[in-house]
């Protein structure tokens, strides 16, 4: 192997490697695949079943990934750089999606809207309470104007009492 | 002269006012999202996606072609003034693009790439109205062995094309064909990977996909950097025209630029982005002397202007005449010409000739407009620049969450749109690239598909992908482009292009 030298590999290092993180994510996905499909009938190559494309991507990927995973622990270094916490905008971005997806059917479009961008300016640092609160009111007056307006879309703009 | 009769056809379905305004409609938002960083042509065509069903197919496309070509001329505009590139496809212009500009020549500079852009925007439209009919009746021929080895091409030049690691990019590629099989198998009526749920029994929706991994992703990444300063140079830019001596070294390059262009765009994995990267690339390896480069040389500007425009167009060709799409933009046209019962092939251009040709029609009349939009209005766009990204990001997340919900009006797209923009965060953080993915996605239906036909026509004989002249052509052109890349020397070439910055 590569560095019988260092006996004591840097383990917890490697494992930050973008290529390594990467491999493991596709043989996750691949590993998932099969266990979902395990029950799939795979058919015949003449009458492909419900399984037989899906579980030989599974194996494909499987491989590639262990691929991408091997040459990211023998080759270049590539841990990547930490730039702040990522957490900020990794939760409440998606979260302001959520709240929408959450709000936007009962509570309708005005509600769904500011309740976004409210959760969605958590994600910044540099938010000030007026210019979000502005910005919901104008962004929400907008939705309304192009969305339900302009291109009358069916969604409600209040709640439905 | 078919052509002709073609060619008035489509000008005179691109020239009723109602399609005029919408190719209005795109070159505007296409420029807007062009001029603004942080939000690029895929999610954006993705987002508006869902507001086409209320249109004419005709005017639907026209809208999203407009936005496509558009944010190529837009991009230039923040390349030049800001050294900012609106998109991925005007990063090379910032190099020498804003020397020219902090020189004083930004006028020059902006108008060269504007008329550079028409130019091409002019001759690619020329050569999709040119090639695409032979190409169709090619197309016409095609049985499913065929498209599924020219899938395969199609797959595979997305990789070659895409950045970083090949192995990767197939894995991610994989990825896509297996998220596209999710919902209930079309031939056996079994549910694949749903989980139980019943919305995904319909497979997951691409608009969901696109938006999260393009337009949210980027959003979660954004959002860490920090907010970078932008030094708008706006002292020189009343005088727009390039004098005769800037206009003789430009016009070669333009010229140039288009070709490459052209040639780029029409492959698979092609289009804007790497167009205008190789056209750099070129105008400095061709020029007498290249240490004019980085320092405000005219080529460095007109050469990759023109190419992306010229790469961003011609890359209808193969979307248009096989169905097939070359990049990201391409595969959700061929997801508008679904939503709208047309089943994307070469049969479109025959069955449907005012929609193909007027939009080509359009593609022209657009560019025109593009050059109106650009060069007189640019003040306006500049003063976009100054809205926040804290705010503007807030306008585009919810922009994406109403095009979402607006799909099928289905809540739990917007929360799938959450979950793919995590995704895309997590590959942009490992350098995965999506395009395959987003390629796979949108062809893996139609592959297993056209697999499947092609092994009853075989009674299960995998060898008819081989005995068949056309489609075994097609998989050694996909194998020669896998062996080529793997070439060590092609692998520091290909690395190069895509790091000349």
């Amino acid at each position: 192997m590569t560095d019988q030298a260092t006996p004591r590999r840097d383990w917890l290092g490697t494992l930050q490697r973008k290529n390594v993180l990467a491999g493991l994510m596709f043989m996750s996905v691949a590993l998932l695949g099969l266990f979902l499909s395990r029950n799939y009938p795979l058919g015949t190559i003449l009458r492909m079943g419900t399984g037989y494309v899906p579980r030989l991507l599974c194996w494909v990927l499987l491989a590639l990934g262990a691929a991408v995973t091997l040459v990211g622990a023998l080759g270049a270094d590539d841990r990547f750089s930490e730039d702040g916490s990522p957490w900020r905008s990794l939760l409440f971005v998606p979260l302001s999606l959520i709240c929408f997806a959450l709000t936007a059917e009962s509570l309708g479009l005005v509600i769904a809207s500011a309740s976004l961008v409210i959760v969605g300016a958590l994600a910044g640092r540099h938010m000030r309470i007026v210019e979000v609160a502005v910005t919901a009111v104008v962004l929400s007056a907008v939705c309304v104007a192009i969305f339900i307006w302009g291109l009358a879309l069916p969604i409600a703009i209040w709640p439905e009492w | 002269m078919d052509l002709f009769n073609n060619i008035i056809l489509g000008f005179s379905v691109a020239g009723t006012p109602i399609n005029l305004g919408f190719a209005l409609i795109g070159c505007l938002v296409g420029t807007l999202i062009g001029v603004l960083p942080g939000i690029g042509p895929v999610a954006t065509v993705a987002m508006l996606l869902p507001l086409t069903f209320y249109l004419e197919p005709v005017s639907g496309l026209i809208m999203l072609a407009g936005i496509f070509y558009g944010a190529q001329y837009g991009g230039s505009t923040t390349a030049i003034l800001v050294n900012l590139p609106g998109e991925t496809s005007s990063v090379v212009t910032c190099i020498d693009g804003h020397q020219m500009a902090r020189q004083g020549r930004a006028g020059a500079a902006l108008a060269v790439a504007a008329l550079g852009s028409f130019f091409a925007g002019t001759v690619s439209t020329l050569l999709i109205a040119l090639f695409s009919p032979p190409l169709a009746k090619v197309g016409q021929s095609f049985g499913a062995p065929e498209y599924f080895s020219l899938m395969v091409l199609g797959l595979i030049s997305a990789v070659v094309l895409a950045h970083g690691s090949v192995v990767k990019a197939v894995a991610m590629m994989v990825f896509g064909l297996l998220l596209g099989l999710v919902g209930t198998d079309g031939n056996t009526g079994g549910q694949r990977f749903t989980f139980g749920l019943i919305t995904l029994a319909d497979g997951i929706g691409f608009v969901p996909v696109a938006v999260g991994v393009f337009g949210v992703g980027e959003i979660i990444a954004n959002l860490m950097a920090p907010e970078e300063k932008r030094s708008i140079v706006m002292e020189k830019i009343s005088n727009l025209w390039p004098t005769m001596a800037e206009f003789h070294q430009a016009w070669p390059a333009v010229i140039r630029g288009t070709a490459l262009g052209s040639i780029l765009g029409v492959l698979p994995g092609g289009g804007a982005t790497l167009s205008s990267f190789a056209a750099y690339v070129f105008e400095k390896k061709i020029a007498k002397d290249p240490s004019r480069f980085g320092r405000g040389a005219i080529e460095g500007v007109a050469g990759p202007e023109s190419a992306n425009n010229a790469g961003a167009q011609t890359s209808f060709i193969p979307m248009l005449t096989l169905g097939i799409p070359g990049n990201a933009v391409m595969a959700l046209m061929i997801g508008a010409l679904t939503i709208h019962g047309i089943q994307p092939g070469p049969q479109v251009m025959t069955e449907r000739p005012t929609l193909f040709w007027g939009m080509v029609a359009s593609m022209w009349i657009g560019n025109l407009m593009l050059v109106i939009i650009n060069l007189p209005l640019i003040g306006i766009w500049v003063q976009l620049l100054k809205v926040p990204y804290r705010l503007l990001y807030l306008a585009i997340l919810l922009f994406c969450a109403i095009g979402v919900y607006s799909v099928n009006n289905n809540a739990f797209e917007v929360v799938l749109t959450a979950m793919f923009g995590v995704l895309g965060y997590i590959f942009l953080k490992l350098d995965c690239e999506p395009a395959p993915m987003l390629l796979g996605f949108i062809l893996g239906p139609m592959m297993e598909e056209n697999l499947r036909r092609a092994m009853r026509i075989s009674s299960g004989d995998p060898m008819i992908f081989i005995n068949r002249p056309i489609s075994l052509g097609l998989l050694i052109a996909a194998a020669l482009l896998l062996i080529i890349v793997a070439l060590p020397g092609v692998r520091s070439k290909r690395e190069e292009a895509f790091q000349e910055n």
